[in-house]
């Protein structure tokens, strides 16, 4: 057991930490590229930033906006998201192997305070699997992975807090211990490929649909040739636009 | 705000196909709107190849990219729609028409989706998700109202769009607005109206006429003005549909003494290309630059219409110059300018009637054009009541994104699209109803119409028309 907590929070730790990092900056590469591309392709470079920016701080911090549809869940989910965030990242044992894995150590919470926001994010996990599930909307719309996420996330922190609080045999908690880093390894191993990758990618949304919305000049012509109607626009032709096929 | 559940009456009615059965065979397309007969063959390999060759040369892809991978399925938008909100059928919630094309996007064009089809042997898109497609796409407003509840900034609106691109080049377009569009860049008029120009001439003579008798003063339409300071474009159904609003225009420069000119080169400021179509968004623009070049006009000053407002605002730049292009704007702008500068006096005691205000969508969700009416109506309106919601969080009329110009979804349009803008506008008991727009004035008076609401439909230079006080 001792040998896999080792592999666990070793070697394979480093691996999925390192799937992660480079998978999330993949993605983020590709979303920079593809707005860099697609603003380079306008002849109109006017772009609302204010309202860009306004909208994306808004959307980082939604305490305003929440609340707006479907107030319950969604304050659910700001709270969630908080303990999901400040406990991986400002735990004290985390940040010791933070600083063991990168060398670098900053400013850790209380334990009072970190166990505080454990409990908060497990409460509000349970939460928003059920507001999912209970909600026939929600249930119209998911998919498999937005019912596990929920789920898979509180298992690190379960384990976690077991291990951290709880008195508990050896073996339980090194059992406790694996589970925690296990999960929290698979986490990390499977977050590039799902949406989790909102982490890094939400911040961009409110500038990739506006330079989605700057179309290309002459565009429409070159769609229209590439589907083999060079000769003449598109919106000419009868079979195209309806009227009796040849 | 909500009203009652759709009862079985009007689900049947709103929801009933006004095409014959033996059309629906023979187009393989049970949508509730007309197409002109189009090749049916091979449909989804035809699909897949006008998607392949729009992201190829457009932006879509990073916005459809970017969808796809965070989109987290909260259903906050469904709140917010309110078309969903009238039906509540799960297939009107944004998220879940917009998957249809993003499913498509991750199947076909991403690596995984390929790979991931491969293996599981997944066919791939259907000839009934292409069907589904063409039904759904028509039913969303494109109002954009959900994009503002998205906590991953998903622009439904966009994706809407989008998907009506690709159906549109395969051949699946509501008739209504291929003809018209078809006239308007090929026809002899060139005007999605098929207004030839001595009824435009007719008309404009006609309309001052009238003003000579009503106010007692010349009141001229300036036709073909070069060097003029602004070329008027309205939506050109109102120089048949909506005297009213030219003669308070035309009032008002009456009053303002600014030049302006109507172009019997170009005079129509719809842009089907906003509801399907960027090519023909670009080739619309192009007429309007033409017109604005052949006449030497300073700037381009767009009627009482959103959409025609949006796709100039918005577009003009981008197809016609960048930087260099012709500053765009609204008649609503321009009539609060002179307002504000003092040019107009409105007399209070005209309009004693009570006032309210609809925000049409594309110019009110972009935060573009809210307050600049607002004021105008409360400067001479004394019984002015706002509905709820109003300004950028608005509700559509129901007949947005193009859909107001399909006659046979009418009962669609005011049983379920244009429902909660009915109990909106109910409840704040007014007698007119102010909406700036062509699209949403013709919604709405059908709206009222099939409610069995008597509240008047009006412009806003209809009542400003009524008040202005003339020299």
């Amino acid at each position: 057991m001792e040998a896999w907590i080792v592999f666990a929070r070793g070697p394979l730790f480093r691996l999925c930490f390192s799937i992660m990092v480079l998978g999330l900056a993949r993605v983020l590469w590709l979303t920079g590229i593809g707005i860099i591309e697609a603003y380079g392709r306008s002849d109109d470079r006017a772009l609302a930033y204010r309202e860009i920016f306004r909208q994306t701080l808004g959307w980082a911090l939604p305490v305003g906006r929440a609340g707006r549809a479907r107030p319950l869940y969604s304050l659910t989910s700001v709270l969630f998201h908080l303990g999901l965030l400040l406990v991986p990242l400002l735990l004290q044992a985390h940040v010791r192997l933070w600083q063991s894995v990168i060398g670098i150590a900053w400013p850790v919470l209380p334990a009072a305070a970190a166990d505080g926001l454990t409990l908060l994010m497990l409460v509000t996990a349970v939460g928003l699997f059920a507001g999912r599930l209970a909600d026939r909307r929600s249930r119209a719309i998911s998919r498999l992975q937005d019912y596990v996420w929920p789920l898979l996330l509180a298992v690190p922190f379960v384990s976690g807090f077991a291990c951290a609080n709880l008195t508990l045999a050896p073996l339980t908690y090194q059992a406790g211990m694996l589970l925690h880093l296990l999960s929290a390894d698979a986490v990390m191993f499977l977050l590039p490929f799902t949406k989790i990758t909102h982490c890094v990618l939400q911040p961009l949304s409110q500038l990739v649909t506006a330079v989605a919305w700057k179309f290309v000049p002459e565009a429409g012509d070159r769609v229209a040739a590439t589907l083999g109607f060079a000769d003449r626009p598109s919106w000419a032709e009868r079979s195209r636009l309806g009227g009796p096929h040849s | 705000m909500p009203g009652a559940p759709l009862t079985e009456a009007e689900r049947a009615r709103a929801f009933a196909l006004p095409k014959k059965p033996a059309v629906i065979e023979r187009q393989r397309l049970a949508v509730r709107y007309h197409v002109e007969d189009f090749d049916v063959r091979d449909r989804p390999r035809r699909f897949l190849e006008a998607f392949a060759a729009i992201l190829k040369h457009t932006n879509y892809r990073v916005a459809l990219d970017h969808y796809a991978r965070i989109s987290t399925k909260c259903a906050r938008c469904a709140v917010k729609c309110q078309i969903h909100e009238a039906t509540g059928d799960d297939r009107d919630i944004p998220c879940w028409r917009s998957e249809l094309l993003l499913a498509v996007y991750r199947r076909h064009f991403t690596i995984s989706g390929i790979l991931r089809g491969r293996i599981l042997g997944d066919p791939g898109l259907t000839d009934e998700t292409v069907a589904e497609m063409a039904d759904t796409f028509y039913d969303c407003t494109a109002c954009r109202r959900c994009h503002f509840e998205c906590p991953m900034g998903v622009d439904h609106g966009l994706v809407t769009h989008l998907g009506r691109y690709v159906l549109s080049e395969i051949g699946i377009v509501p008739r209504a607005l291929a003809v018209s569009t078809r006239e308007q860049l090929l026809g002899a008029s060139g005007n999605t109206s098929a207004i030839p120009v001595p009824a435009l001439l007719d008309s404009l003579e006609f309309l001052s006429e009238e003003m000579q008798d009503e106010k007692h003063i010349a009141i001229p339409f300036p036709v073909d003005q070069e060097g003029a300071e602004y070329l008027f474009l309205p939506a050109v159904s109102d120089f048949i549909m909506e005297a009213d609003s030219l003669m308070g225009i035309a009032a008002v420069f009456r009053a303002t003494g600014d030049s302006w000119t109507i172009g019997t080169g170009y005079f129509d400021g719809i842009n089907y290309g906003l509801f399907y179509s960027d090519q023909v968004l670009e080739h619309v623009l192009r007429k309007v630059r033409a017109e604005a070049e052949r006449l030497k006009v300073k700037k381009i000053l767009i009627g009482e219409c959103g959409h025609a407002s949006r796709s100039a605002k918005h577009f003009y730049p981008m197809f016609c110059g960048g930087a260099e292009a012709l500053p765009v704007l609204n008649i609503m702008e321009y009539t609060h300018r002179a307002w504000r500068e003092g040019r107009l006096r409105l007399n209070p005691d005209v309009v004693t009637e009570r006032v309210t205000y609809h925000d049409p969508c594309n110019v009110a969700r972009p935060g573009w054009i809210v307050e600049q009416p607002r004021e105008l109506l409360k400067a001479f309106c004394r019984n002015y009541v706002e509905m709820t919601p109003n300004r950028r969080d608005n509700i559509c009329c129901g007949g947005g994104g193009g859909t107001v110009s399909i006659d046979e979804i009418r009962p669609y349009r005011t049983a379920i699209g244009g429902r909660v803008k009915a109990d909106q506008i109910r409840t704040t008991g007014a007698e007119y109803c102010v909406a700036p727009c062509a699209n949403c004035k013709k919604q709405l008076r059908e709206l009222m119409e099939d409610q069995g609401m008597d509240c008047k439909i009006v412009g806003l230079h209809d009542l400003i028309y009524k008040a202005l006080v003339l020299d």
